[in-house]
């Protein structure tokens, strides 16, 4: 590989042009455009059935597209067989070959190359010691753990050195503790050998973790594409907002419109909020929506005195996780807000059912979303 | 105490009735394979006699010794001897396994287009499969000598399309048994292995496909080595019936078809020699099971390897 690695990270590696999947009458996949750059950590994120792994599929040349193109590293790849495609994929449930070693299944895709016996023996062996499998190369797919298998099946996939490695669910089905594990070593081996990686997932945290950009989808067709923190902390739609991570949403209505400034009124969270929005508005909207995430609102039994915005409730529910606490507040209103506070310190004023509360926040955190 | 020893009593119950429900297919086993088995083992350890049973008894009673056991070796001698019984034998197996390898051949391509299949067309595909056993197995061989006698209907078809301007002699000849044997045999071939190509995942397909293997070397890496169970059965419900068969060569074949199944025939109802006829029933047996047994032991031999 070269070493101008930054100079050509920034160029489009993998272009995806008008890609649409038609099953019969159902269109799986709606006519898709996505540029992913060479290097990258890129995961698309959405629930089942919303065309991801067909996309997935597409790339990999295991499904031909109703129509589009796609093309990796500037050649048109549309109509090249899986076995001539310089890809490589990973399967949801690995799919490794039963009759086979654990040696036997990574060195497969080298055997198809027709390289020589002892190359194919170091690249494994190399490529095992990468997974920390090398003790286990004799062993049968049945005779490993989920883990284990996970990881025979990425070195089989990554020995084959792809330009792009796709992966369908790559952890889904690991248990919590692993899986946070495997994403880090992920993330490493990704760093470690330079190559593109494609993540499908219905998990948001695993591609939070995991990407360094996140593309949302829904009904085949993307709806936010950026990093993590920005489908996370400026989602476009209030669907996206409530597709990754939890959020409070509420109806308001627009009193006035300022260049980069808009006046809201929103009862619940108690009246008149000027919000900073640099986007464009249709003049005929009144209605708007008004969201705010757990994480970004202060509960307390007690004013403090420093609060820009508070309004009073009570706790009409809350759920004790350890590491935090998430409360259900009923506003004056009637509507239920969720607020989320970490446990710092180990004896603590607790809040309980019933409570009156102060609910505070910063402005900024206010987030108004249109769709 | 008194509760400890009714549930001591129903654990023991439970124990007795599993005991009893394994015991019911032993017996059933034991009844009608081993002691079958056992008279004929018997008979062939004898001479023929012109009497009723016509072979000499196992045990003798005679004044000057008492009770004696009488075996002879002498069947088992003659059929190596008589190099038509080897002959015979030889042919039975080379015609089972010809017709063995016909029906894989056939039967793999169909099996494998069914399991492939969507699944309406699978159930249509399948009952098509099954449908001939409906017919009686005698009327199908009979019409295939309608089918393949000199003026039936397959010459006639031939001569009027021009191919052949001389009627095949086909009847009565090997050809016209292996054509009966690979149609009836056809359908325990395609079962077996459909049943073992239908759980075939197609993910290991594909990510062969992705590794860098071109269609046929798919099917030779994946498809087949994990058919192999599939193909071992099919081939032995195929070869066990082949190389004793009877009715097909009998209709089918000529004067000079020698098969097992025929020469049997002929030794126990025209030559009335059970001794002998029991003879070939057993040489039969071991040619097929000791194969068969070496064979499983060496699979469970492999399994330990793996363990």
């Amino acid at each position: 590989m070269n070493n101008d690695n930054q100079t050509t990270k920034k160029q489009p590696f993998i272009e995806i042009k008008g890609i649409s999947k038609h099953f019969g009458d159902f269109v799986a996949v709606n006519k898709v455009d996505l540029t992913i750059f060479k290097g990258e950590l890129f995961s698309i994120l959405g629930a089942s059935g919303s065309g991801k792994t067909t996309l997935l599929r597409v790339m990999a040349g295991l499904a031909t597209p109703t129509e589009g193109s796609v093309v990796i590293d500037g050649i048109d790849m549309t109509h090249i067989p899986p076995y001539e495609r310089p890809v490589n994929i990973m399967f949801q449930n690995y799919a490794l070959f039963p009759h086979m070693t654990v040696f036997d299944n990574v060195a497969y895709g080298l055997k198809k190359e027709k390289m020589p016996k002892e190359e194919i023996k170091s690249k494994v062996a190399q490529m095992l010691e990468l997974v920390k499998l090398s003790e286990y190369s004799h062993r049968k797919p049945d005779q490993l753990s989920g883990g284990q298998s996970q990881r025979v099946a990425l070195a089989r996939a990554l020995v084959k050195q792809p330009k792009v490695l796709l992966l369908d669910e790559p952890m889904a089905a690991l248990d919590k503790k692993l899986k946070q594990n495997t994403a880090f070593e992920l993330v490493n081996i990704q760093e470690e050998l330079g190559v593109t990686f494609i993540i499908v997932t219905h998990d948001q945290e695993e591609a939070m973790t995991l990407s360094d950009r996140i593309a949302v989808m829904e009904e085949g067709q993307f709806l936010q594409i950026g990093p993590p923190s920005e489908i996370y902390e400026n989602p476009r739609s209030k669907f996206i907002a409530d597709f990754v991570g939890n959020i409070n949403m509420f109806a308001a209505t627009i009193l006035s419109k300022q260049t980069n400034k808009i006046v809201v009124n929103c009862p619940t969270l108690g009246g008149q909020h000027e919000i900073d929005f640099d986007g464009s508005i249709a003049d005929d909207i009144e209605s708007i929506t008004l969201a705010i995430r757990p994480e970004k609102i202060m509960i307390d039994n007690q004013l403090s005195g420093s609060e820009n915005t508070y309004i009073k409730g009570i706790v009409e529910d809350f759920g004790y996780f350890g590491n935090l606490s998430i409360y259900r507040v009923k506003t004056s209103d009637g509507n239920i807000i969720q607020v989320s506070k970490q446990n710092r310190y180990r004896s603590e004023r607790v809040i309980s059912w019933d409570d009156e509360v102060y609910l505070s926040w910063e402005p900024s955190n206010l987030l108004l979303l249109t769709e | 105490m008194s509760t400890v020893l009714t549930s001591m009593d129903a654990t023991f119950r439970e124990r007795l009735w599993k005991k009893f429900i394994v015991f019911i297919p032993y017996l059933w086993l034991l009844l009608f394979f081993l002691t079958p088995f056992l008279i004929v083992l018997k008979i062939s350890f004898a001479d023929p006699l012109v009497a009723q049973p016509p072979f000499t008894p196992l045990f003798q009673k005679s004044v000057e010794t008492g009770l004696s056991i009488y075996t002879t070796f002498d069947n088992y001698l003659y059929l190596f001897q008589d190099s038509l019984y080897l002959v015979t034998y030889i042919n039975s197996v080379k015609l089972a396994f010809i017709s063995t390898c016909f029906c894989l051949m056939i039967g793999y391509p169909i099996a494998y287009g069914i399991a492939r299949s969507p699944q309406p067309t699978r159930n249509i595909l399948l009952l098509m499969v099954v449908v001939p056993f409906w017919i009686s197995f005698l009327l199908r061989v009979y019409a295939w000598m309608g089918i393949l006698k000199t003026k039936g209907l397959l010459n006639g078809f031939l001569l009027w399309t021009g191919i052949i301007d001389q009627p095949l002699e086909l009847l009565y000849t090997d050809t016209a048994v292996y054509i009966g044997m690979i149609y009836s045999y056809l359908p325990f071939m395609i079962l077996p292995l459909y049943a073992n190509l239908e759980k075939l995942d197609i993910r290991l397909l594909e990510a062969a496909a992705d590794l860098g293997a071109r269609p046929w070397k798919v099917f030779k890496d994946i498809t087949f080595p994990l058919s192999i169970p599939g193909v071992i059965a099919g081939c032995l419900l195929v070869f066990i019936p082949a190389i004793g068969e009877y009715v097909i060569p009998a209709l089918l074949g000529g004067a000079d078809t020698l098969m097992i199944g025929r020469l049997l025939f002929d030794e126990f109802f025209l030559n009335r020699d059970w001794p002998v006829a029991s003879a070939v029933a057993i040489v039969l047996l071991m040619l097929l099971v000791l194969p068969i047994v070496y064979f499983q032991k060496r699979q469970n031999q492999e399994l330990l390897e793996q363990q």
